[in-house]
Order: C-alpha cells, then structure tokens, then sequence
C-alpha cells in the first residue's frame, strides 16, 4: 500500500473529529492521544514501506525522496502535537486564553499534514497544486487559533492574504506551462519544455521561483514570516518553521529540479544570489529582534538561505545534503521551541531578556536550548555544523567559494545573535525572586529526545549515509 | 582504543565524570580534574617515550622525505560518501604540543583550585576545551581537525564571560566571533583544498599528494593563513587577544594565551605551508612584514600598559608575533624557531597568567603602580616571575632564547623566494624587540617586587601554597629543561619538520 501513510493521517483526522462528539470536556484530553496514535501508525506505515511506485494513472509516486519527505513530516507533526498538549489541555502554570476546541485543532493540524506528504509525491499539475492548498489553507485557521488574541488575529490575516498571494503566482505559473506544453504531468513537462523556451516560459519562471520563495521563506519574499511567527500560537509557530519549511524545501524540489531541471546549472548563478541575499538579511534583521518568536522566525529566513547552496551545481549530494539538513534543522529547531514552549507555559514570557538567569531556574533545560542553538548557529560536533558542513562542500564543488565565505562569515553572524540569548542564559544572573522552574513530565521527554538527535546526528553517520544511498540515483533521471 | 584516542578521550571522560558530580561537593569536583589532567600527564609522558622509541630510527630517513610520517595512526571511516574519516596519529610536532597542553591544563586545572562560584560549569567548560585542543593537535584529517578547532574556541565564551573580570561580555563576544569569522576563512579554504584536489578525501596527507595550480595556491593560502593568524594573533587581527586575556580568569588565560594561539601557528605551519608550498613561497616576505609589525607593536604595547594582564597581553602578541615569524621564514631554522617558540611561549605564557593571578588573589589589584615590594612577601612568587620574565626576554639558559635565536637566524639567512635584502631587514628591525621587551619586563618587575613596600594591607600577605608551588614548579622546570637541553627537544620535532621543508624544494 504506497498511500498507506496519507490515508492513515486522513483517516485519523476524521476519527478525531467524530469521537469528540462523544466526548466530555474531561476526557477531551483523548483527542491528542489518538492523534499521536495516528501519527504512529502512519509513521510504521511508511517505515515498513520499501517499495517505490506509482498510483492514480502516474498521479501519485512514491520514490526516495517523497519517502525521506513524509518520514520528516510526520516527525515535525508528531512532536508539534506533543507541544501543543499541555498548552490545550490548560495543563500550564499560566493559562493562554482562548486555545479551545481541541479536536478541531488536531484534525486541522492533520490535514495540513496530508497535504505536505501528498505535495511531494504528487505528479500532475492538479494534484500538485490542490495539494499545495490543502497544506497552506488549514494553516491559515492555525495561525490565527487564538480567538480573543490580536495579534495571532493578525497573523491569520497576513497569512491568509500574502499566502493566498502566492498561490495565485504559482497558479498563474502553472497555468502558463499547461499552456506551453498541453501536458498536466510535471515529468511529461519537464521533458517538453526545453523546445518551449519564449517569453511566456520566463514568466512562468519567474511566477514559480516567486511562489516557491514565499513558500521557503526566501528573501525578498520573505514578508510574512516575522508576523505571522510571532502571532500564532507557539506550538504552531513551531510547526510552520519545520513542517512549512520542509514542504516549502519540497515544493522546491519538485519545480526546480522536476519542471525546471534543464535550466538548473544555468541558473546557479541566480540560486547564489538568492541564497546571499537570504541568509545575510535573515541574520542580520535577527540581530536586532527582542522576542524569541519573531528571532526565530528571522533565524528560520536564514537557515533557508543555507539550504539554497544544495541546488548550486547541482549534484546527487546535493539532495542527500538538504534532506539531512532539513532532518537536522527539524530536530534542532523544534529542540529550541520546546524550551520556548516550555518556558511561555511556566512563566507566560516570550522576550529574549525574560531567560535571563535560566541556567539557575533550570540548569537542564538551559543547556538543552544552548545545545541547540549552538546547533543552530552550526557550531561542531554539533548536527548542525555537519549539516551545514555538507551544504557549504556544495558551494564549494560548484566553484561558488564566495558563496561559502559569505555563508561561513553568517554563520558567525548568527552565532553572535545565538549568543545574545544564550549570554541571559548563563551571563546574567537570574531575578531576585526566581525560584526553581518544573517542567512536565511530557516536555522533558521530547526535548531529551530532541536534545540526544541533536548530538548523535551529527556523529553517527548511519543516518546520513542512508540518505545518500537512497537518493544517489534520484537525480540523474531528472536532470538532463 | 589505541594510545592517541585515549588522549583526546581522557579530557572529554574527566568532564563527564565532573557534570555526574553535584554541585554541592565541588571540592571533589576539582579533585577529579586534578588527577583526570594528572593521569593525562602521565599518558602524555607515556606517548613521548614510545613516539621517541618508535621515531628516532627513521630520523635519518625523514632528512629528504617529501611526506610527514605519523606514528600510532588509528583511522575509521566516518562519513565515507565524503570521504572523512576520524584520522588520529601523531608526529614529532604534535607531540611537543601536547607535552605542552597537558603540563598547561594540569597546573591551570591546580591554579583555578581557590574558584568559588559555578565550579562544575567552571572544570567542566576547561575541561571541554581542552578536549578540543587536543583533537586538533592530534587528527589528520582536515573535518576532524576543524570540528576540534571550533570545538576548542567556544567554551571560551562562557568560561569569560562568566567568570572573567571587567568588560567582560564586551571581550568575551569580541573575542569568540573574531576567532570564529577566522575559523570561517579556514573552512573556505578547506573545501577548496578538497575540491580541487579531485581525491575525494579530507585526508592531510593524501592531499599533501595532490598538486596544487599556483593561481589556486595565490588565493587560497592568504586565506588559511590568515585565518589561522586571527587566532595566533596575526597583526592587525589581534585585537582581541589584550582584550580577552586581561578580562579572563587565571586558568582561561593560562590555557588561552598558552595554548590556543598556538594552534594558529600550529595550522599555519602543518596545513597552510604544508599542503600549498608555492603559496607560501608567494606570500613568505608579506607575511614576514606583518608579523615583524607584531613583534615590535606587541612590545611596543607592553611598555604602556599599566594593568598586569594587559601587559602580559601584549607581551604574547609580540611573542606569537615570532611563531608565525619564524613560519613565514620558510626555511629549517625558522621552522625548528616558530615550533620552540610555540612551546616555550605556551609555558612562558602560562607561568605568567598564573602567577598574575595568585598575585591578583592576594592584592586584589593588577596595577602594576600600586603594587610595590612584593618581593619581601611573596619570595617564591617573585622568583618564579623573574625567572619567566627572564625567559621572556631570552636570556641565555632558558626556553625562551633557544626560540628567539632560532628564529632570527632563521630570519636573517632567509630563503631563495624572498628578497635577501628584505628579509634581513625585517629581521633586523624584529630583533630590536628584544631590548624593548627587556626594557618593560625588568621595570615591570622591578616596580611589582623590588623597593619598598608601598601598601600596609601587603605586609600580611602570605607566599604560594603547595598547590601553587607545584604548578610554578612545574613550568619553571619545563622552561629550564628545555633551555639546557635544547637538544632533545629538537631532536623530537626536527624530523617532522624536515618534509615540510622538503616541500618547499630548494
């Protein structure tokens, strides 16, 4: 069963939303239980799936790359909807209002997810994009979850409408190469297209590329990110860095390399600029931000810039190469929104100088969340010094060593600002009347997980060796 | 697990073994750092008696081998499909460098014994640091080597800005993101270095193989070079060594000025000039200018300073200054000069920084104008400060003069690539440091210890306890050692460094 996985996730979706009819409010709590169910099962599903394939006619094809894809999906949603128990269950010392409505929330998180894994196995125009929707749409309801809060109001709003801008490029787009080619078959287009080249063909370039870069946050079409990180809810703040950047990086995959793959080597050039501008705005405009949300969302802008350099040359490592990094950058990203979770529930702070004296409060969790940054801020034997490590060896086999000292130099730019945070950690003493701050039982389990991949990965090499294996051959059918 | 891997994994198991301690019995905290650096010691002094068993019969093989010879290799592949490997072993010059670091963090660990506040965080962080620092001396493999390298600099961040003394988050920053935007240049030049080797391999040696185009070579050894300089204080990138020395603890400073800048030195030589030999050759006088900068600038600076740390400061940017002096010579004297010196500043240095701070201790002032007389009080700290100012200065006898004389021959016989009448120049012009250095440590001295007793409170201040004693002790005899009997420890580096030069072609 190829859509085992999706189906699942479906499946659980509409499970959730039918058993909380028969719920109490007291025994609302099951809702999240049978979410994480789901998600486990679909993650066996796909685990225990090896075979590659196509459904619906070449509609739906699982390969290498859609298999590592859903694994990292369901990953990103399975430790969000952990997050968001405790802050939906109003199992926190402080109580956000206006977080209800439970079922809806995970049933609403799960089709988001649905929408992601069918994006990257999707093959046709429709699916591609009815997919793409079925991802962005649920996410708009998220962001603006907290009902008498203005400001994630406000996110809702800004997301609705810049992203709904977006889909409108990529439709046009599409639009544009259904007809240059008269085929729907992103595959079937690719192989066409190169006898198509005209105004019309740059165009739909140029709709893709914008539609694509607002998706992965790419810079100058970045705008609605810092907002709209800020507003939502954090758990689902959480959510969109991961899950939307890891479909955002998907939805790159399939356009750049699937519909415009010829032209990939000659565009390297625009790639790097992209990549520059990206990741040297996002670090500098995160330097000066004073809450944690809005830093990270920055912090995100950047990280997006650095998986750019995986699409210079490009080459089979390339692939193997932002696949790992986008595992590592879920990992230590969502390692990161724990502690930021985890501290809004316990004390309902989110400006960076609030954290300062937390190596007192809570000696683990502060060295859990340097850990991470550190990580972050790509800084060995850290998983994110080896993710970036293999980014940057991209760069530099394309000959773009430019590229590679300026990314390097913004490494240590972020690590300046990485550092802000982690100096009202360890620096700066704590408040007079700081006591000792508990952590659930449930958040400290998933940061020690998130903690451990954040060290081990960047060790054992197992990991990233299976990815490479998996999506050596990926490419070369592709690029022409 | 052979001997070399145990040597980076011991610092890195003695830190384990300090966070599963609580922090309440912080006196057993530093006990396990004492003899977890103690036992390091011993497995160090246990490597240089096999290293020299193994190495001495092939010295008369090395004199015009084109390719370094490491002993006790251990390699396993790591991430293969990239071709890294974890790749340790060890040649003559990574065995004086980690003679040098294990006798700098055992007596560091016993001159931070009196630290108070966060003593775990404290060992622990040193203790990482140093992990890192062996790592680099240690691997081959240019991955592994820059993973140590950054591993090695950032603990750093904490251990000042926690537990320094002034400015110090301003120093702290300063120093952790110039060192860092240096390690960035290295990384560059790394990937360059593997790419356009086409060997599919990280490996130091295997790459040594590899021919590199002179247009490749014009770029990319400025870049490692000087990204290595940032941290052995390459004029003008050294601006954050006054700084962060003077703002951190005893044992940091120690560590930092007595080993860290020499891992500069140390990548400068073993990869810069090793894998880019007409690199080198291009940029030999450029280099030789600006580090003669250094080494005037740096004693120049000294004479100013009124604060101890600065001035010790200082003193080390003049005296790194000959390191990379003596590597930018390129020839054998200049070498053998920038490796003594290496050591021997890396003592030196640490001799200082520690002493300062058990001065410090007990006058709770580092200016040098309001210290007077100390001599009368504190004996064996005032000998043993003279005797490391001694050194400083190159005097006859101790470590200190071995390096420089090394080094200014090796400077003034110059070499085939540079201008001979530029070279002695420069050389010339570097010597003249001598007398200014001798100038700022004698009167530097002579007002801390010499004269009168300007302040009552210092009449009750007591001389080094043992621990102290035993960390001077123990540098003090390094210096003298190494200044007697120079001869040993030339005979350990000199066969490695010969196929540096041997790449050179002459």
């Amino acid at each position: 069963m190829l859509m085992l996985p999706e189906l699942l996730v479906v499946a659980t979706a509409l499970v959730v939303l039918v058993i909380d009819l028969f719920l109490s409010e007291r025994t609302r709590w099951l809702t999240g239980l049978i979410t994480l169910l789901g998600l486990l099962a679909a993650m066996a599903a796909a685990c225990t799936n090896t075979m590659h394939g196509a459904l619906l006619g070449g509609r739906f094809v699982v390969d290498a790359v859609a298999w590592w894809f859903d694994i990292l999906l369901i990953l990103a949603a399975f430790v969000t909807v952990i997050l968001s128990m405790d802050v939906l269950n109003g199992n926190t010392r402080v109580r956000m209002r206006g977080l209800g409505a439970r079922a809806e929330y995970y049933c609403v998180l799960l089709f988001t997810l649905a929408g992601m894994m069918f994006l990257i196995s999707s093959r046709d125009l429709i699916t591609f994009y009815v997919s793409l929707e079925l991802a962005t749409i649920p996410m708009f309801a998220l962001a603006a979850w907290r009902r008498d809060d203005a400001r994630s109001g406000e996110a809702g709003l800004k997301y609705v409408i810049l992203a709904a801008l977006s889909s409108s490029l990529i439709v046009y787009g599409m639009a544009l190469l259904y007809g240059l080619t008269g085929q729907t078959n992103l595959d079937a287009i690719g192989r066409i297209l190169p006898n198509h080249v005209g105004p019309a063909f740059w165009f739909a370039v140029a709709m893709l590329v914008a539609g694509a870069g607002s998706k992965f946050t790419v810079v100058p079409f970045h705008f609605w990110a810092a907002d709209v990180y800020q507003g939502a809810p954090t758990p689902i703040t959480a959510y969109l860095s991961v899950a939307s950047k890891c479909v955002g990086l998907a939805f790159m995959f399939q356009v750049l390399f699937r519909i415009f793959g010829g032209w990939l080597h000659d565009g390297s050039l625009l790639v790097s600029i992209f990549a520059a501008t990206t990741m040297t705005l996002g670090n500098t405009v995160a330097i000066v931000q004073h809450n944690i949300k809005r830093f990270m969302a920055f912090s995100a802008v950047s990280q997006a810039g650095y998986f750019l350099l995986g699409f210079l040359g490009p080459n089979e490592a390339g692939v193997a190469a932002m696949l790992f990094y986008m595992l590592v950058y879920i990992v230590t990203n969502l390692g990161v929104f724990t502690c930021i979770i985890w501290y809004q529930n316990e004390t309902g702070r989110e400006e960076i100088e609030d954290y300062r004296g937390l190596s007192q409060t809570n000696p683990i969790m502060a060295l859990m969340m340097m850990v991470s940054l550190f990580s972050l801020a790509g800084i060995p034997p850290l998983s994110g010094f080896v993710g970036k490590f293999f980014l940057f060896s991209i760069a530099s086999s394309a000959g773009y060593h430019w590229l590679v000292a300026l990314a390097a130099v913004n490494s240590t730019v972020s690590l300046y600002y990485y550092l802000r945070v982690i100096r009202q950690m360890y620096i700066e003493p704590p408040d007079a009347d700081a006591r000792r701050i508990p952590i659930t039982k449930k958040l400290a389990v998933t940061e020690a997980f998130l903690f451990a991949g954040v060290v081990i990965l960047g060790i054992v090499p197992t990991l990233y060796e299976s990815i490479h294996a998996d999506t050596a051959t990926w490419l070369a059918t592709l690029l022409r | 697990m052979g001997l070399v891997s145990w040597l980076i994994a011991l610092p890195f198991l003695t830190m384990l073994a300090v966070v599963c301690v609580p922090e309440r019995h912080w006196r057993m905290i530093r006990w396990i750092s004492a003899i977890g650096s103690g036992i390091h010691l011993c497995f160090t002094g246990l490597l240089t008696y096999r290293f020299w068993q193994a190495a001495m019969p092939d010295a008369a093989a090395m004199q015009t081998a084109q390719s370094t010879k490491l002993y006790f290799v251990e390699r396993i592949p790591w991430f293969e499909s990239l071709g890294i490997q974890y790749y340790v072993g060890v040649d003559g010059i990574s065995v004086a460098m980690v003679i040098l670091t294990s006798i700098i963090i055992f007596t560091g660990v016993l001159a931070s014994w009196y630290v108070d506040t966060r003593v775990k965080e404290f060992f622990g962080l040193l203790l990482l640091l140093v992990t890192g620092v062996f790592g680099v001396f240690l691997s081959f493999d240019l991955f592994l080597f820059f993973m140590f390298y950054e591993l090695a600099v950032l603990p750093m961040y904490l251990l000042i800005g926690i537990w320094g003394t002034g400015p110090k988050e301003y120093s702290a920053m300063k120093l952790t993101l110039m060192l860092l935007v240096g390690s960035a240049f290295v990384l560059v030049g790394f990937l360059a270095l593997h790419h356009a080797s086409g060997m599919h391999t990280f490996d130091l040696l295997q790459l040594g193989q590899a021919r590199y185009t002179n247009d490749f070579q014009r770029w990319v050894f400025p870049m490692v070079f000087v990204g290595f300089g940032v941290i052995g204080a390459l004029y003008p990138l050294h601006t954050w060594s006054p700084d962060g020395h003077s703002s951190a603890p005893t044992a940091v400073s120690m560590l930092h000025a007595g080993v860290l800048m020499k891992l500069g030195g140390y990548g400068a030589l073993r990869i810069a000039v090793y894998l880019m030999p007409e690199g080198a050759k291009m940029w030999g006088l450029v280099f030789m200018a600006l580090t003669t900068v250094n080494i005037l600038y740096g004693s120049l600076g000294a004479i100013r300073q009124t604060d101890l740390k600065y001035f010790t400061a200082y003193s080390s940017v003049s005296h790194c200054g000959f390191v990379l002096f003596g590597v930018a010579t390129l020839n054998l004297m200049g070498f053998k000069g920038a490796v003594i010196q290496m050591f021997s500043h890396g003592i030196m240095t640490g001799l200082f920084f520690g002493l300062i701070g058990m001065v410090y201790g007990r006058t709770h002032t580092r200016v040098i104008q309001e210290m007077g007389g100390l001599g009368k009080v504190m004996p064996w700290l005032a000998t043993m400060f003279y005797i490391g100012g001694l050194a400083s200065l190159g005097l006859p006898g101790l470590a200190g003069f071995v390096a420089e004389t090394h080094v200014f021959l090796g400077g003034f016989f110059g070499n085939p690539w540079s201008a001979s009448l530029a070279t002695k120049t420069l050389t010339i012009i570097a010597t003249m440091s001598i007398v200014v250095t001798a100038v700022y440590v004698l009167r530097g001295l002579a007002n801390v210890f010499q004269g009168p007793i300007t302040d009552p409170h210092f009449e009750h201040l007591s001389d080094a306890r043992l621990p102290e004693k035993l960390s001077t002790g123990l540098l003090v005899g390094t210096l003298l050692f190494v200044g007697l009997l120079p001869f040993y420890f030339i005979d350990l580096i000199e066969p490695s460094i010969m196929p540096l030069l041997n790449r050179l072609g002459n």
